[in-house]
């Protein structure tokens, strides 16, 4: 069939899993690391991998999953101390020993469970990361008309799904609280491309052009390399430093 | 983790300052690079013999062209070590957090490479920044000696009968053990002044015209042209190889 | 937010998808105060998995030329098969264009119309059509199943993701509360009033009351019933269904309606859109035969979603699937599509079946299969969208039974109901807020909340050798996924009835192995097991009674249509304490437009037997006697009668 199968050769390999384990919610628990051993199936994402675990091992272990499909952004983990989402990551193309840690950055709901949520919502909050419209919306009107060029840029864009994978692998982001990262950059720059949206270039310039924003970022380019969704993030962050030159 | 919801947007006044920072710690990046590329050619001029490197230097201080440049770079250099080291985190913890993500965040495993670890590299551009941070640090060390020592060098013939740069002081201090302390300056200015130019590319200009491929592969063809160029001038400035290019001078004795 | 034992609210959205997003706006539009209870943040709801598109009669494309909402009501109630409520089909008809406008407003990244010669793929050929100048950058359409035009408004494949987002960014802008890692799991309700939620919360496992005076239920669907055989996401486990069935009152309404998309990933399951075959796209048989050409010649790969799921059943059974180790599938081809098309308009398909089956679809076959997807069923409101029996609770979005979609919804419709849902009920929901007060005895909420924590710590408590969760709930997916699936027989589902009821008995005994204090993921599931075994049942019974085929619910002993005793709509109430659900049955609505043929499918049916006159006769009547509250408007108000005619 296709080119999984290739590599899916299921040698009936036993995996081990090493797993971090913290429940901020007990008093006896402390941040140490638990191992687990099954069997690979043909196809198993890690999704698959840590139901099993928790359905026939412990089944006290936390972690997030709800599309299981790489759009909801749920699932975001350090694999091997890498960040990557876990449904979408197939235990073929791992080695045998596989370790699982929670993102860093966000605060940690337990286990492989952080809370990603509030972080996101607070940067949508801190840019303001909705349309800003010029007029009210008209019932009876017709839609405005964009190109349909426009509409697909934004559309790249917009694909970001919060999965907070680029937030973590940052070092920036790691010690710098507050800075934005890529992900909150690209959200700047979807509005920003977006003709809609009435800010102009000075009132974009106060936001993107800080250190928490596009002039903090040093270039690490690991966001770039993690992104599970392939956002074009670094040429993303080009664009907005030209324009911020451009509006100062 | 948790913010203050008033962080964004910044004052203007603020936006401006950052914005003014960037430039000025990258245009002064851009402008120490091309001058050391232009450094290196004329400090490579010592291939062709020291007849060749005194003209040179001769004809530099003569008509005035090496007393303001010194000045300029000597600025230069001051400014982008202020601006730039602003980045460099402040704390010992920061810097090993840092490092441990830069060496925990691998490529992704090849898939028919799946059971070796071997496949897996720290990722590359994170330690690119972690390493020019320290080359950063042994330039403002050894750097600062250097433009001290040479601007002595070119600006007191300005107030007395002494000869500026030549060849005679200049092989005769490289020969008698600075060649070490310059090795080590060679090596992280082409390092450092690479990687920040191939740096400076992605930041502002990626995807405009070349991948970020590309760029990388620009700038380790940089790198290593100009080392070997400025390694051999130096081999040469030590006195373990003669002049390979003096034969283009013999004529003009 | 963090949880406090008691939270006063005027608006309670429970559920943060796209229609309880709406909702929620509508709500704060209208200047009240409004709070949103979601399992997960709002963004990660599962309307963000939508990928084809949103039905939505604007006619901006060359081959929509001529719609309007008179022609979606009609192919609505067609794809209903007569199931749906036609004065609601006519209210959503005609707002959906509204609602798709205002996402674009908000900023939602429709594709829009390119001027100039335009390439597509119409059953089997390439035709190159030229869009007009005129319409140059208004929304574009893309070719769904069952309609007459093309009418699905889309951005890329991303649809759902790119709707939900421009709505969450309302909620941010509008500064609307929200409550994510948090699950309403209890109604607070007096018999006949309801009062806001109890609600755990999935970080701590503590538990506290949110009093509202309008409560809305948005929690999607209930496919985890089917466990691992649905497109949906893990958390769509019916919870807000759940939570009315136990009022003892509200009733669930069509639940034996359970739509299986043709084109699920085998063997993950994953959903890819109707859009490739909109698009153009072909199903083959192993023989790589356009079997649907033969079963369907007029639409072919379009025909409604139940009809081609049970041609391509069918083909399995006769031996045309594709064997693998993982069970028979079929192939779904886009590779002439070009890899252009599949990039940019199918982009979130390219990535699904390179990342999870390893396939490149712009030169492999993709294997899929039938797979259950959409519950058309749900709780049981009137056109208001407010509940049966139950004043101040309102249901959106998929959980509701407003009932636009019948036995069958057609692709894209369910999107569009969504936000159309949650802008009209989101104002009802907020008028009745605005005019009431909360005068709740607080031992009702202190009841809500000790109940909630008892049955916790019963299943803290209990000890000993009890079979476990997961295995129940595997069970309880096996036999629905073999018995009440998408061909169904009698004795099967007497069977399924059967073994649910045993499971819901066991699921008494089980007993868990993890106790710690926190969230406890075994107990959050422990919790909503007993409500998804309710919804199973209900639907196994609903199935088992409905002695006819109908859209999505087809049975093989009973193949016909039945409109002479069965043009009605299942009501399922569970009393308190009763060991099962009282089963009762409504007329689907006022009849506007006549039962007849869809015009893909059977064409054999028995007829009415009563006339279209006498049957509206009765619905008032009937559904008020059922508990049906008083709507804003007379019934039928809103209907435009035989409009219909003068386009067909
Ligand atoms: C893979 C896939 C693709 C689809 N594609 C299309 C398409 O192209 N076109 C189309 O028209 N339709 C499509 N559908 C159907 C459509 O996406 C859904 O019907 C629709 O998004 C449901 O939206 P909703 O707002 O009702 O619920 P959801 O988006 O499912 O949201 C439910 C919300 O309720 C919350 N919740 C659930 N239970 C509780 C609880 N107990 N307490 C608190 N909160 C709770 C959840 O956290 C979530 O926020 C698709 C469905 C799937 C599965
Ligand atoms: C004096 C000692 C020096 C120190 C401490 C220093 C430090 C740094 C640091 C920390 C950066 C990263 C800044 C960022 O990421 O924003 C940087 C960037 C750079 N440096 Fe230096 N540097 C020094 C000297 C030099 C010299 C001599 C050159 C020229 C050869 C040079 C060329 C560059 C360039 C081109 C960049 C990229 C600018 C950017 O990314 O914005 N630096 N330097
Ligand atoms: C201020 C202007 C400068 C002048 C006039 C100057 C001049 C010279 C001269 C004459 C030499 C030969 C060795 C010697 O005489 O000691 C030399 C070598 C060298 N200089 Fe500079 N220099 C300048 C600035 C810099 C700076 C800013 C750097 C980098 C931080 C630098 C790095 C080097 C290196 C690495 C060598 C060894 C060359 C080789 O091996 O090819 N110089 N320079
Ligand atoms: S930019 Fe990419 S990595 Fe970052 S949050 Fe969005 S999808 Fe995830
Ligand atoms: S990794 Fe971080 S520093 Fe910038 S390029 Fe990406 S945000
Ligand atoms: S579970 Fe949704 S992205 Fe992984």
């Amino acid at each position: 069939m296709g080119f999984l199968e290739e590599r899916d050769l299921t040698d009936g390999r036993r995996l081990k899993f090493e797993i971090f384990r913290f429940n901020p919610e007990d008093s006896e628990s402390a941040p140490h690391l638990d191992v687990f051993e099954i069997d690979e199936q043909p196809y198993m994402s890690l999704y698959i991998a840590l139901n099993v675990i928790r359905e026939t091992l412990d089944p006290s272990l936390m972690f997030d999953f709800a599309c299981r499909s790489a759009i909801c952004g749920s699932c975001g983990m350090l694999v091997n101390g890498r960040p990557a989402l876990g449904c979408k990551t197939l235990t073929s193309a791992l080695p045998e020993t596989i370790r699982l840690h929670p993102l860093p950055v966000f605060k940690l709901v337990g286990d492989l469970s952080v809370d990603t949520g509030v972080w996101f919502r607070e940067m949508v909050e801190n840019t303001e990361a909705w349309i800003h419209a010029q007029q009210a919306f008209d019932p009876d009107g017709q839609e405005e008309r964009m190109p349909d060029e426009v509409a697909q840029k934004i559309y790249e864009s917009d694909r970001c799904i919060e999965c907070g994978c680029c937030i973590a692998a940052c070092g920036l982001a790691n010690i710098e609280d507050g800075f934005l990262g890529a992900a909150g950059l690209n959200r700047i720059c979807r509005f920003a491309l977006d003709p809609r949206d009435s800010r102009d270039d000075s009132e974009w310039f106060e936001v993107v052009a800080t250190e928490r924003g596009v002039f903090g970022c040093i270039g690490l380019m690991a966001c770039d390399d993690v992104c599970p969704k392939e956002l074009p993030l670094l040429e993303h962050y080009a664009w907005l430093r030209r324009r911020a030159l451009r509006a100062s | 983790m948790t913010r203050a919801a008033t962080e964004l947007p910044v004052p203007a006044s603020e936006a401006r300052r950052q914005l003014r920072y960037e430039l000025i710690s990258g245009l002064s990046g851009l402008g120490l690079a091309v001058f050391m590329w232009g450094h290196m050619l004329l400090v490579g001029s010592i291939l062709t013999g020291a007849k060749g490197f005194d003209w040179l230097a001769g004809f530099l201080e003569n008509y005035y062209i090496a007393q303001p440049t010194v000045v300029v770079i000597s600025v230069l250099f001051i400014v982008h070590a202020v601006t730039a080291s602003r980045k460099i985190p402040a704390k010992l913890e920061e810097r090993r957090r840092m490092r441990d993500i830069a060496k925990a965040l691998k490529r992704p495993a090849p898939h028919d490479v799946r059971d070796s670890d071997l496949a897996f590299q720290p990722h590359l551009e994170s330690m690119l920044w972690i390493w020019q941070v320290r080359t950063g640090l042994v330039l403002l060390v050894l750097g600062s000696f250097h433009v001290l020592l040479l601007t002595v060098d070119v600006l007191t013939p300005m107030f007395g009968e002494i000869a500026g740069i030549e060849s005679g002081s200049t092989l005769a201090r490289v020969s008698g053990g600075l060649w070490l302390p310059y090795a080590v300056l060679l090596i992280c200015v082409e390092f450092h002044a690479s990687v920040g130019l191939y740096r400076l590319a992605v930041k502002w200009g990626v995807g405009s015209t070349l991948s970020r491929s590309a760029l990388r592969r620009i700038e380790q063809v940089l790198f290593w042209a100009i080392l070997g160029f400025g390694a051999v001038t130096l081999v040469v400035m030590a006195g373990w190889l003669d002049p390979p290019l003096a034969f283009l001078l013999d004529g003009a004795q | 937010m963090k949880p406090d034992s008691m939270i006063a609210t005027d608006v309670l959205v429970i559920g943060g998808g796209l229609a309880g997003e709406r909702a929620a706006i509508a709500a704060a539009e209208a200047g009240l105060d409004v709070l949103i209870l979601s399992l997960v943040p709002p963004r990660r709801s599962h309307s963000c998995a939508a990928q084809g598109g949103m039905q939505a009669a604007l006619g901006n494309c060359v081959k929509a030329d001529g719609d309007s909402p008179t022609l979606h009501f009609l192919d609505t109630v067609r794809g209903s098969d007569w199931g749906a409520d036609q004065e609601v089909v006519q209210i959503f008809a005609e707002q959906a264009p509204v609602a798709v406008r205002e996402l674009a407003h908000y900023g939602t990244p429709w594709t829009r119309v390119r001027p100039g010669t335009n390439r597509y793929h119409i059953k089997g050929e390439t035709v190159e059509i030229d869009e007009r100048e005129e319409n140059a950058g208004l929304i574009m359409h893309r070719d769904f199943g069952g309609t007459a035009k093309w009418r699905a408004c889309y951005a890329g494949a991303g649809t759902g993701h790119s709707a939900l987002y421009a709505l969450d960014s309302v909620v941010a802008k509008l500064g609307i509360r929200v409550w994510d890692r948090a699950e309403a799991v209890a109604l607070i309700h007096d018999g006949s009033r309801c009062h806001g939620a109890a609600v755990r919360c999935l970080r701590t496992g503590s538990h506290s009351a949110v009093l509202a005076k309008s409560t809305v239920i948005a929690t999607g669907g209930y496919g985890r019933v089917y466990g691992q055989y649905t497109t949906n996401a893990t958390i769509n486990e019916g919870g807000g269904a759940a939570i009315a069935l136990a009022t003892g009152v509200v009733p669930l309404a069509n639940m034996e309606a359970v739509q299986f998309h043709p084109t699920a990933l085998s063997p993950s399951g994953i959903l890819v859109t109707e859009g490739c075959r909109g698009d153009g796209g072909y199903l083959l048989d192993k023989n790589l035969d356009r079997f649907m050409v033969d079963a369907e010649p007029e639409k072919q790969e379009l025909a409604s979603r139940d009809v081609v799921s049970r041609h391509m059943m069918r083909c399995i059974r006769d031996g045309r699937g594709v064997d693998s180790e993982f069970g028979p599938h079929l192939w779904l081809d886009i590779r002439h599509l070009g890899i252009e098309h599949l990039t940019t308009k199918l982009r979130e398909v390219w990535d699904i079946c390179r990342d999870f089956v390893g396939v490149d679809p712009s030169k492999e076959l993709v294997p899929v299969r039938p797979t259950q997807h959409y519950s058309m069923g749900g709780i049981r409101v009137n056109k208001d969208g407010e509940a049966y029996n139950m004043a101040g609770l309102f249901a959106v979005g998929e959980a509701g039974c407003w009932d636009m979609h019948g036995f069958n919804r057609l692709g894209g419709n369910s999107l569009a109901e969504t936000i159309v849902t949650g802008m009209v009920i989101g104002r009802c929901a907020a008028e009745r807020a605005a005019g009431s007060s909360i005068d709740v005895p607080t031992s009702l909420a202190f009841d809500a909340i000790a109940a909630a924590e008892s049955r916790a710590n019963a299943w803290l408590s209990r000890d000993g050798a009890g079979p476990s969760v997961f295995d129940i709930r595997d069970r309880m997916a096996e036999t629905m996924i073999a018995k009440v699936g998408i061909f169904r027989t009698g004795s099967e589902l007497t069977e399924a009835v059967e073994t649910l009821r045993q499971l819901l008995g066991e699921c008494g005994e089980a007993v868990l192995q993890s106790r710690g204090p926190g969230m406890n993921p075994e107990l959050s599931f422990a919790i909503r097991l007993e409500g998804m075994l309710k919804l199973a049942l209900v639907t196994a019974m609903g199935a088992a009674a409905r002695t006819e085929s109908r859209g999505a619910h087809y049975r093989t002993d009973f193949p016909m249509r039945n409109d002479a005793e069965w043009l009605n709509r299942t009501l399922a109430r569970w009393p308190d304490g009763a060991a099962e659900p009282i089963l009762e049955y409504e007329p689907v609505g006022l009849i506007d437009l006549p039962p007849g043929h869809r015009g893909y499918g059977a064409d054999e049916r028995v007829e009415m037997r009563r006339s279209v006159e006498v049957y509206n006769g009765s619905v008032d009547t009937e559904q008020t006697r059922l508990g049906r509250l008083p709507p804003g408007g007379p019934t039928g108000s809103q209907l435009k009668w035989g409009s219909w005619r003068n386009v067909t």
